[in-house]
Formats: structure tokens, C-alpha cells, sequence
């Protein structure tokens, strides 16, 4: 049975949601056992996944791959997409991940009663978008993922968000969609200038191929052997800095980060959770599935401004964050400043640095599920989440307060917590790297400064000093977590501690994909 | 199995005891449901004692002449294998021993004085965590681990300064001293990264012969950033005063004998990293952070900050020391002012805890920390009063207490060096301890025997189970805790000689001080306002605040300007483009292409009305118009 594991794993959602059509709309138990129940089923599929990925050798494992299509263009050649999925140590910790958060998002969804049915249709069709896109191999096929996860996401936002939610669904849309356009062009080049093995008229949209700087068909705009310059720059140094700027938008890098802070506002607090833990774990993915490995002697030339831009994200999120009077927005600005370290590590294109990259893309996954959960649990009950407005709350919500002591400080880097180990792997990678320059690892670290400097001083404001509550809110409203908090909750700190504490659990999975990908980079150029 | 064998695996077996029994304790006490929260200080101090067992058995076993060295591997990064294990040598082994018993006598001197506190479990949960925390510090065999320690201990230094939440004061000095220990951290993640690239490992020992290729220096003040911010060395010592707004035996433990001493167990397990050049830095930082102490010291009436100063410029000393080269010296000043100052806080802490509870009683409120509302305690509270003396006057390094035999080590190091540096590093440090002789008495004064004729009525000493670590303490300032000659700092613990010029101008300088402070101190009725300077600590929080807190702010309003008026202004200027360029296109679609349509449209109606006006259904007209049509045909033809 499980040799089909991952389009199990993908089309589960999508014939759950098609079931959901099928369950008459007042139903909203129904619907909320029904995502919980594929949630946890793939949740057994992942664990069975990760067994056998255990059991399989090679980089790519749990292959599955048959022809999608062909088309003859004529003079164009002839299209060939493929069905192509499989996973590797940067993809399989991501999907794990990705049905982790899902559960945590349907537990979190119990609060949603508007529009029930559609609600929790479009959340199994982003399911299975977000897994589809961690899976495919195929350009094509993941570009199909990808698209798929923005209309969820655009509707999830516009119709069960806050008072501005049209203005940030439109925002997310259109910035999102720049993006797609951006990727959507580096890969019509890449269409057109690759092939097949051994045969120049097959196009191909195979990651794999791809990868292989002799599968391109001799001069060609995308050849690396080619001598294709636009505005005095090669083709290829155009085309990673298409990709670029479109997975930086998903990811978000500043200066193109400013979807992020008003769609998380707005969005619903699950919804929150999926975008921040999830989809902007795609546009790090995407940069390390597509970008790097596609255009090695690319983006080793151009990794010093992939760094800057890190670092720049780092200081410049922080900074932002300290100023952010809204507790949900100044988590949302914290994520802007973590998936900088993703980008600073991978800039690095040392061993060190990459491992970093893609450990605080899972460890940040986790953390700020439980940061937006913490958002959502204020305002659940009492619909403010102003933190001038609160203080003193560590007397009445105790648990909540440990819980909030538990992420914030494994968010600003705690050791013991698995933000610590990523971020100290992405510091000693970019600092050893010979592709950058040491200088940014060293302006990198004040962002751990600043991050204490937000999270304490929120905690200073909100959980210290004499309990009162101003504004519309009244401290009745303020009960301690209750019993599905708590549920959602333990599982989440635990991870995040385990993988502080024992990182070669995941770096196992994640070590020989670094390996890999240095080599290509290094070996490749 | 060998005796060799044997005695590693009792090593190995006590450091695991050591370490995790404290952890353990922390576990319990979170475990322990709230309705027997009392039960959390029983098993806590028993939890201690275990440590404490396990420290012993770890010395004995590892002696203070070897060096002995564990390890696993732990993960593995970029290829290389970072491990975890114990490095325990001389310096490791009596820190042990220190922390381990320091911190069993503050667990047991927090039963009486946190009894009845609303949050004890979570007091408790800290202090293990903090135990196991710093022993980490202690035994760990390499820098990466360290540095998780050394954060964690952060940590549990945070959570116990801020114990008491509602106080505003407690919370705003918690975020100070973590704060400020972050930015000193970022000096340890740079170092590490050098270490990293350079050496490849982190391992202490692998690193003691490893050359880091021109980076030494940088690398070694990246490091003493950190050992500056945790041993509150200049110019980042302003949180330890303020941290005093925790508990008081927290300030014992942490803030005065083990977690501000890890900065100088750190730069003492890395001396070999420094190079004579960043050891010039270290000495200077010392001197003046020694002076800066002990002056403030000087400046302030509360008997706890009083106290903070004190240990700020005891440090100094350390630290100078350290610079200097006097390993031994400094660590042994480390060890008897673990004791000594421990002491001067518990018994600080037993005179809050009973006026307190006068206060309560009589209904009066005052602040029972400021020496000024203080005074004629000696008869009140008698075994205070002999601890207080007893660890104040080995603090001021008088003969027969164990401050003078360190003290004296460490001068012995400096006058036996070459060149006028030794001799300016020699004379501040005399100044130091002049200085730290006038505040001490100045402090006892104060507190205990002015205002004689001040009525307490009839205060009750402290309970025993919180006199008893007291006692402790205080016996263990005397000489014999160093060496068996009250003069000689030669003992189980280094050996070597003091210069007899050292004796000789420490005794001169401790007559001269007392004699000093007796004419002068002792007059005033109450103290006198100190200037400015003194009170504020040279204006360092001010300075601190306009170079790095209010900038940031700037920084920080900046960023979010930038995002708000440039990045989405751009943005929302390019949709309202768009959206002014659809509403053109619509005007050009409506009015010029609709127009040019609808204008044809129209012609075509007019001319359609017009010529339909020729067909009016009248026959008349039929025959006019036709013969109109012919006249005109026969005049074409014609003409």
C-alpha cells in the first residue's frame, strides 16, 4: 500500500474536500472531525513515510514518477511534464512539519463559526497544495502546487479575516502573484532552454535534469556554457534573481515583506498559523530546491547580496517589530526577521549555514505556531490585542504566562530551544563561509539582541507589574487557558525542546541534504 | 577494573549527580501540586544536599592536581563533531564545591525567608534550574555548551530578579540584567564563530594548543565582552544594583557569590586564549571597575545596593588579577568571597525579613533597606550582628579572615611583577581596599551600632533554619577556610609565598582605613547625601541610554516609517496608478471609442430620419418629389 505514500498524502485533503461538499452545511462538528481526521491520518502516512524513508537509500527517496503529459510544439519542440515526486532530507522534515502544523491549525480551527463548510474546504484543499509543493519534482507540477495555495489563502483571509481583511487579502494577492509571475518567467527559460538526456527537442520541466548543467540545449538563454548576456549580465544571473525576489517575496525579505505584518493581522488565528508556519517555509524551500541547485554559478556570485538582504531582514524586522503596539503584528514582523537567518545561512553555502537555513525554517515553524496561538488565545477572548492594554496578566492566566515565557524565549534564541541551534549554526556557517562577507555574520547577531530587547519588553508590559486592563476588554474575560489550549500547546513546546536538546534527530535528515547542496554549489561552478 | 578506571567512572558518576540533582530538584518542585507548596522547600534543600554529597565525591576522586576530561558526542555539525562532557581540573573541582554548598545553604535560608510566598514552587523551580545552570558553566569541556549555560543562567537570572512581578522595579531590572547580558553575549557567539572558523572545535582542551592565526586578540575581547556583562565589569555594571530587587537570598546566590563569578571562572578556564595584549584590557577594565565599586559603594544608603557595589568591585579585583596573570590568586578571591559575601546578603536579608515583619505588625512603613532608617540592630539582633562583622571584616581583608589571605595572594603577584605598570595596578588596588574598608564600616556602623538609643522593642532573631546558613557562612570567612597560617595564603589551595612588603602594607592600609573611617564615618549622626556622581554610578545608565537605548528607538520608529510611508507608499501608489490609469482607459473606452461608435450610430439614425421623411405615406408629395427628380434629371441632361 504505501507505495504511493506522498500522493496519498496529497490527494487525502483534496477528496476530503470534496466529501465536504457532500455534508449539508449546518454541520460544523462534521466538518471540523472530518479535517481533523485526514489531518491525522496523514499523520500516520508521514510517520509510515518517515519509516521508510529510514529504509531507502539515495538522496531522492519515496520516488514516484510517471509521464504527465506530452505535447508537440513544432518549432517549440515537444513538452514533456512529468508526474514527479519524491523526498529528500530538506523536503521530508518540511512535510512532517507541514501535517504537524495542520493538526495544530485544525485543533485551532474549533473557534471558527462563520461559513463552516467552505471554511474547512479551502483548509484541505491548502493542505494538499502546501504538501504538493514540497513534493513535486517537476517544475510544472510544482508551479500547479504553488498557484493552488493562493486562492485558499486569498478567500481564508479576505472572507474570515478582521476589519481591513479585504485590503490585506488584496495586498497578500497581488504581491503574491508579482511573485508568481517573476517564477513563472525564470521558468519558461528554463523550459525552454533544457532537455531531456540526450535528446535536444524534449523539453523538460524535471528539477532533476535541470540541475545537470549538460541537459541544456546548446546555446541556448539559460546554457551555462552560453554566452547570453541581458543589460551586460548572463541570462542565468537574470534568471536566479527572478527566482529570487519571487520565492523572497513568499519568504518574506525586506523590502518586499510588507503582505506579511496586514495579512496575519487580519487572517483568523489558524489561518495565521498556516501562513506564517507554512507558506513562508515555501519561499525558503523554493530558494533551495529551485534557485540554488538550477543556477549554482549564479547564485555563488550573487550569495553576497542573498546575505545582505538576509541581514538586513534580520535588524530591519527586529527593528520594526520593537515598534509594533499590536501583539500579532509584532510577531508577524519577528517572522520577517527569523527567515533572514534562512537566507543568511544558505548565502553562506557552507555545510554549517545550510543545516541552519533549513533547521530554523522547521524550528521557526514551530515557534511561531505557538507565537500566533499565544496572539489568538488574547483575542479569542477579548478581541484586543493591544499590548498597552494589558498588564499585570501573569497573576491571572499563570499558564498562559509559562506558555508565553516558553515561546518567546525560544523565539529570541534561548539555548535548549531549537531556535538556538539553527540560529547558531546559521552564525558559524555564515562566519566560516567564504562567499560572503564575515562582517554580515557579525551584524547578524544584533538581531539576537533585539529580539530579547522586543520579547522582554512585551513581557515587562503585558505579564509584569499591577494587574489592569484598559480599553473595551475587562479581566473577567481573561481565563486561563482551558483544556484544547493546553492540548494544542504541550505537544509544540515539546518539540521545540527536543530538538534543542537533541539536534542530530532532525540533523540527520538535514545534514547529508547541506552536504549535497554545498557540493553541487561549490563543485558545480 | 583499574584504579584509574575506577576513579573515572566515580567521576564521572559524581558530576552526573552533581549536575542533575539540582535539575531534579527544579523538576520536583514544578511538579509538586499547589496545595503542598511547602513540601517544595523540603525536597529542594534535600535535593541540594545530594549535590553537595556528589561535590564532595567528585573532589575526592578527581583531586586538585589532575586534569580530567569526558566526553560524548552530541551532534554533529558541518562534519565536525561537537561533543558534550566534563572538564574537571583544580579551578572546576572548587567551584563545585562553592556553588554546590553556597547554593544548598541558600536553599535552606529560603525556607524560612520565602516561606509563605504566593510563588515559592516557581522560586524554587528557578533556583534548581540556576544551580544546574551554572555547575554546567562549571564542568562543561567545551565553549558551545558553556555558552548554553551561560545563557540559561541568564535566564533563571531574569525569572528570579523579576520574582516578584508586580513590583515595576523588579520587572524593568529583570529586562536590565538580561538585556544587558545579551549584548555581552553577542561578544561569546563572535568569539565562538572565530574559534569555529579557526580551530574547527570548541572543545577547551583541544583549543589550549591550538593557534587561532592572528585572530587571538579579537577573539579574546569578544569573549571578555561577555565575561564583562556577566561579572559586571565596566561599563556594563549598572544591573547588578538593580537586580537587587529580587529576592535576597537570590542576590546571595546569584548576584554575589556564583553566577557574577562565572565571568571570572570563564576568563580563567580561557586564559591560555588571551594574549598579552587583550590581558592589558582585561587589567584595565578590572582597575576600574574595582574603583568605580567601591566609590559608588561609598554613595548609596540601601544596605542591599551598598552590598552589589561591593561585589561589582570585588570582581574588579578578580578580574584585574586575571589580567595580570595571578590566576590562583584571583580564583582563590573567588572562592572566600563566594563565602564572605553570601554571608553579608543572608544576614542583610535576615534584617529585611525581620523588619519586615515588625512593619507588618506595628502597621509603620519605612524602607527597611535604607541604612538611614537603620541603626542600633547590634543588641536587637545579636547573631546577625557577629555574621555581619565577621564576613564584613573579611571582606575588608582585615588579618585572621580569609579576604586578607586572598587579597594578599593577590598583591603579593602584583609587587612581584615587572615594570610601573604593576606598581599603578599595585597602588589602585590599595586604593580599592581602603575604599572597601571605609564602606564596610561605614555600612556595620550605620546599620548596627549607630543610633544606639533607637527603640526595635523586642525584635526576634531570624529562625534557625535560616541563623544556621548564616553561621555557616560566617565561619567560613575566618583564615582556616585558606590556610591553617592566618598570614600565608599558601594552603590546600595554591601555594607560594606572600612578599613580606605585601603583608606589611595590607595590614598598614587596613590600619590606616579603619582608623580613617573611625574619625570620620563614625561622627555624622546619620549619612550625609553623597554627590552626584557617586549615587548615579558616573552617570552610566544615562550614557548607556543616549548611545544605544535611545537610538534604537530612533531606529526602530524609523523602520516602521519606512515601511509604512516608502514601501507600501510605493505600493499603494503604483495601485492607485493603475487603478487612475483603468479609469482613464474607461474615460477614452466611454467617451472617444463609445463616442466615435455611438456618433456613427446617431449619423446613421439622423440620416435614416431624414431621408424617412421623404417617405411620408403622402402622394402629393410622391408626385412632387418625382417630378423634382425629373426636372433635375432633363436639366443634367441638357445642360
Amino acid at each position: 500500500m504505501p507505495d504511493h505514500i506522498l500522493t496519498y498524502l496529497i490527494f487525502l485533503p483534496v477528496l476530503a474536500a470534496f466529501l465536504a461538499l457532500f455534508i449539508p452545511r449546518d454541520r460544523s462538528a462534521w466538518f471540523r472531525v472530518l479535517n481533523l481526521a485526514v489531518c491525522g491520518v496523514q499523520g500516520i502516512l508521514t510517520i509510515i513515510a518517515i519509516v521508510r524513508y529510514g529504509s531507502e537509500t539515495g538522496d531522492l527517496r519515496l520516488i514516484e514518477r510517471t509521464e504527465w503529459f506530452s505535447l508537440n510544439l513544432g518549432t517549440w519542440g515537444s513538452l514533456r511534464a512529468e508526474y514527479f515526486l519524491g523526498v529528500d532530507g530538506l523536503s521530508l522534515p518540511l512535510i512532517a512539519l507541514t501535517v504537524f502544523v495542520m493538526i495544530i491549525a485544525g485543533i485551532s480551527s474549533w473557534t471558527i463559526t462563520k461559513g463552516v463548510k467552505g471554511y474547512f474546504t479551502l483548509m484541505l484543499i491548502l493542505n494538499a497544495a502546501v504538501i504538493g509543493s514540497f513534493a513535486a519534482l517537476d517544475l510544472l507540477l510544482f508551479y500547479l502546487f504553488f498557484e493552488f495555495m493562493l486562492l485558499p489563502m486569498f478567500f481564508l483571509i479576505g472572507i474570515w479575516g478582521g476589519k481591513r481583511r479585504e485590503y490585506a487579502s488584496i495586498k497578500f494577492f497581488l504581491y503574491t502573484l508579482c511573485g508568481s509571475i517573476l517564477i513563472l518567467v525564470a521558468f519558461i527559460g528554463l523550459y525552454i532552454s533544457g532537455s531531456v538526456p540526450g535528446d535536444v527537442a524534449t523539453h523538460t520541466f524535471n528539477i532533476m535534469y535541470l540541475r545537470d548543467g549538460s541537459n541544456y540545449v546548446p546555446g541556448s538563454v539559460l546554457d551555462p556554457s552560453g554566452t547570453w548576456l541581458i543589460g551586460g549580465w548572463s541570462a542565468r544571473n537574470w534568471a536566479f534573481l527572478l527566482l529570487f525576489v519571487g520565492f523572497a517575496i513568499k519568504l518574506p525579505m525586506v523590502p518586499f515583506h510588507t503582505w506579511l505584518p496586514d495579512a496575519h493581522v487580519e487572517a483568523p488565528t489558524p489561518v495565521s498559523v498556516i501562513l506564517a508556519a507554512l507558506l513562508l517555509k515555501i519561499g525558503g524551500y523554493g530558494l533551495l530546491r529551485i534557485a540554488y541547485p538550477l543556477f549554482p554559478d549564479a547564485a555563488l556570485s550573487l550569495s553576497w547580496m542573498v546575505g545582505l538582504f538576509g541581514v538586513v531582514s534580520i535588524i530591519y524586522g527586529a527593528l520594526t517589530a520593537m515598534a509594533s503596539k499590536d501583539l500579532k503584528r509584532l510577531i508577524a514582523y519577528s517572522s520577517v526577521s527569523h527567515m533572514g537567518y534562512v537566507l543568511l545561512g544558505m548565502a553562506s553555502a557552507t555545510q554549517e549555514g545550510v543545516s541552519g537555513a533549513v533547521y530554523q525554517m522547521v524550528s521557526h515553524g514551530v515557534i511561531t505556531t505557538m507565537l500566533f496561538l499565544i496572539a489568538g488565545v488574547l483575542y479569542d477572548r477579548t478581541n484586543d490585542r493591544m499590548i498597552e492594554n494589558y498588564s499585570g496578566l501573569a497573576r491571572i492566566m499563570p499558564v498562559y504566562f509559562v506558555v508565553v515565557l516558553i515561546a518567546f524565549f525560544a523565539s529570541l534564541g534561548l539555548p535548549g530551544f531549537s531556535g538556538f541551534i539553527a540560529e547558531i549554526m546559521v552564525f558559524l556557517g555564515a562566519f566560516r563561509s567564504n562567499v560572503i562577507h564575515l562582517s554580515l555574520a557579525i551584524i547578524a547577531t544584533l538581531g539576537l539582541a533585539l529580539g530579547a530587547a522586543y520579547y522582554l519588553w512585551t513581557i515587562q508590559r503585558m505579564f509584569f507589574g499591577k494587574l489592569h486592563v484598559r480599553g473595551a476588554a475587562s479581566t473577567e474575560q481573561l481565563t486561563d487557558l482551558d483544556l484544547r489550549e493546553k492540548v494544542m500547546f504541550l505537544p509544540l513546546a515539546a518539540i521545540t525542546l527536543i530538538l534543542g536538546i537533541f539536534p542530530q534527530l532532525l540533523l540527520n535528515y538535514i545534514d547529508p541534504f547541506a552536504l549535497g547542496f554545498v557540493s553541487l554549489l561549490t563543485g558545480g561552478s | 577494573m583499574s584504579p584509574d578506571a575506577d576513579i573515572a567512572y566515580w567521576i564521572v558518576a559524581a558530576s552526573m549527580i552533581v549536575l542533575l540533582a539540582p535539575l531534579a530538584s527544579g523538576i520536583l518542585s514544578a511538579l509538586i501540586p499547589v496545595r503542598y507548596s511547602w513540601l517544595v522547600s523540603l525536597t529542594a534543600s534535600f535535593m541540594l544536599l545530594v549535590a553537595v554529597a556528589g561535590a564532595v565525591v567528585l573532589v575526592s576522586n578527581a583531586g586538585l592536581h589532575d586534569t580530567r576530561h569526558f566526553s560524548t558526542a552530541w551532534f554533529t555539525l558541518g562534519g565536525n563533531e561537537i561533543a558534550a562532557g566534563i572538564l574537571v581540573d583544580k579551578y572546576a573541582a572548587v567551584m563545585v564545591l562553592v556553588v554546590t554548598i553556597v547554593s544548598f545553604l541558600v536553599h535552606l535560608y529560603s525556607a524560612g525567608y520565602m516561606a509563605g510566598d504566593a510563588s515559592i514552587r516557581r522560586y524554587f523551580v528557578m533556583l534548581g534550574f540556576f544551580t544546574f545552570t551554572m555547575l554546567g558553566i562549571v564542568l562543561s569541556d567545551n565553549l558551545l555548551i558553556l555558552f548554553m549555560c551561560w545563557e540559561l543562567v541568564g535566564f533563571s537570572s531574569y525569572m528570579l530578579i523579576g520574582h516578584w512581578m508586580e513590583l515595576p522595579e523588579a520587572a524593568q531590572a529583570s529586562r536590565k540584567a538580561y538585556m544587558m547580558n545579551r549584548i555581552g553575549d553577542l561578544g561569546f557567539i563572535a568569539g565562538l564563530m572565530i574559534v569555529y572558523r579557526k580551530a574547527g572545535t570548541f572543545d577547551i582542551s583541544i583549543l589550549a594548543s591550538h593557534s587561532l592565526q592572528g585572530w587571538e586578540t579579537t577573539a579574546a575581547l569578544c569573549f571578555f565582552l561577555a565575561i564583562a556583562a556577566k561579572s559586571a565589569q565596566f561599563p556594563l555594571l549598572t544591573w547588578l544594583p538593580d537586580a537587587m530587587a529580587g529576592p535576597t537570598p537570590v542576590s546571595a546566590l546569584i548576584h554575589a557569590a556564583t553566577m557574577v563569578a562565572a565571568g571570572v571562572f570563564l576568563l580563567g578556564r580561557i586564559h591560555f586564549m588571551f594574549p598579552p595584549e587583550a590581558l592589558q584590557v582585561v587589567t584595565a577594565a578590572g582597575l576600574l571597575t574595582a574603583l568605580t565599586g567601591a566609590a559608588a559603594a561609598l554613595g548609596h544608603f540601601d544596605i542591599k545596593k551598598i552590598l552589589a557595589y561591593s561585589t561589582v568591585s570585588q570582581l574588579g579585583l578578580m578580574v584585574t588579577a586575571l589580567g595580570m596573570g595571578a590566576k590562583d590568586a584571583a580564583m582563590l578571591h573567588l572562592l572566600t568571597h563566594a563565602f564572605f559575601k553570601a554571608g553579608l546578603f543572608l544576614a542583610a536579608g535576615a534584617i529585611i525579613h525581620t523588619l519586615h515583619q515588625v512593619q507588618v505588625s506595628t502597621g509603620k512603613t519605612y524602607d527597611v533597606q535604607d541604612i538611614r532608617n537603620l541603626g542600633g540592630l547590634r543588641k536587637a539582633m545579636p547573631v546577625t550582628f557577629v555574621v555581619f562583622v565577621l564576613c564584613g571584616a573579611a571582606l575588608s581583608g582585615i588579618p585572621m579572615f580569609s579576604g586578607f589571605q586572598s587579597k594578599e595572594a593577590i598583591l603579593s603577584h602584583m609587587l612581584s611583577g615587572q615594570g610601573e605598570w604593576s606598581l599603578i595596578a599595585a597602588f589602585l588596588f590599595l586604593l580599592t581596599a581602603f575604599l572597601t574598608i571605609v564602606y564596610t564600616f561605614r555600612l556595620i556602623w550605620f546599620v548596627f551600632i549607630a543610633n544606639e538609643g533607637r527603640q526595635w522593642g523586642n525584635i526576634p532573631e531570624v529562625p534557625f533554619v535560616m541563623r544556621f546558613p548564616m553561621i555557616v557562612l560566617g565561619l567560613a570567612s575566618l583564615w582556616w577556610i585558606v590556610s591553617l597560617n592566618p598570614f600565608s595564603f599558601s594552603g590546600w589551595f595554591m601555594t607560594g609565598r606572600a612578599t613580606g612588603s605585601a603583608t606589611m602594607i595590607s595590614i598598614a592600609v587596613v590600619i590606616t582605613a579603619l582608623a580613617t573611617s573611625f574619625l570620620f564615618v563614625r561622627k555624622k549622626p546619620t549619612p550625609t547625601g553623597a554627590p552626584g556622581i557617586l549615587t548615579n554610578t558616573f552617570y552610566l545608565d544615562n550614557v548607556f541610554g543616549a548611545l544605544v537605548t535611545r537610538p534604537v528607538g530612533h531606529l526602530s520608529s524609523l523602520c516602521v516609517r519606512i515601511d509604512r510611508r516608502y514601501i507600501d507608499g510605493i505600493l499603494h501608489g503604483a495601485a492607485y496608478a493603475q487603478v487612475t490609469l483603468a479609469h482613464i482607459v474607461g474615460w477614452i473606452d466611454k467617451t472617444i471609442v463609445d463616442g466615435i461608435v455611438n456618433f456613427v450610430a446617431r449619423l446613421a439614425s439622423w440620416l435614416g430620419a431624414f431621408v424617412r421623411t421623404f417617405q411620408s405615406g403622402n402622394i402629393q408629395m410622391y408626385i412632387f418629389w418625382a417630378g423634382m427628380g425629373l426636372l433635375l434629371l432633363t436639366l443634367y441632361i441638357v445642360t
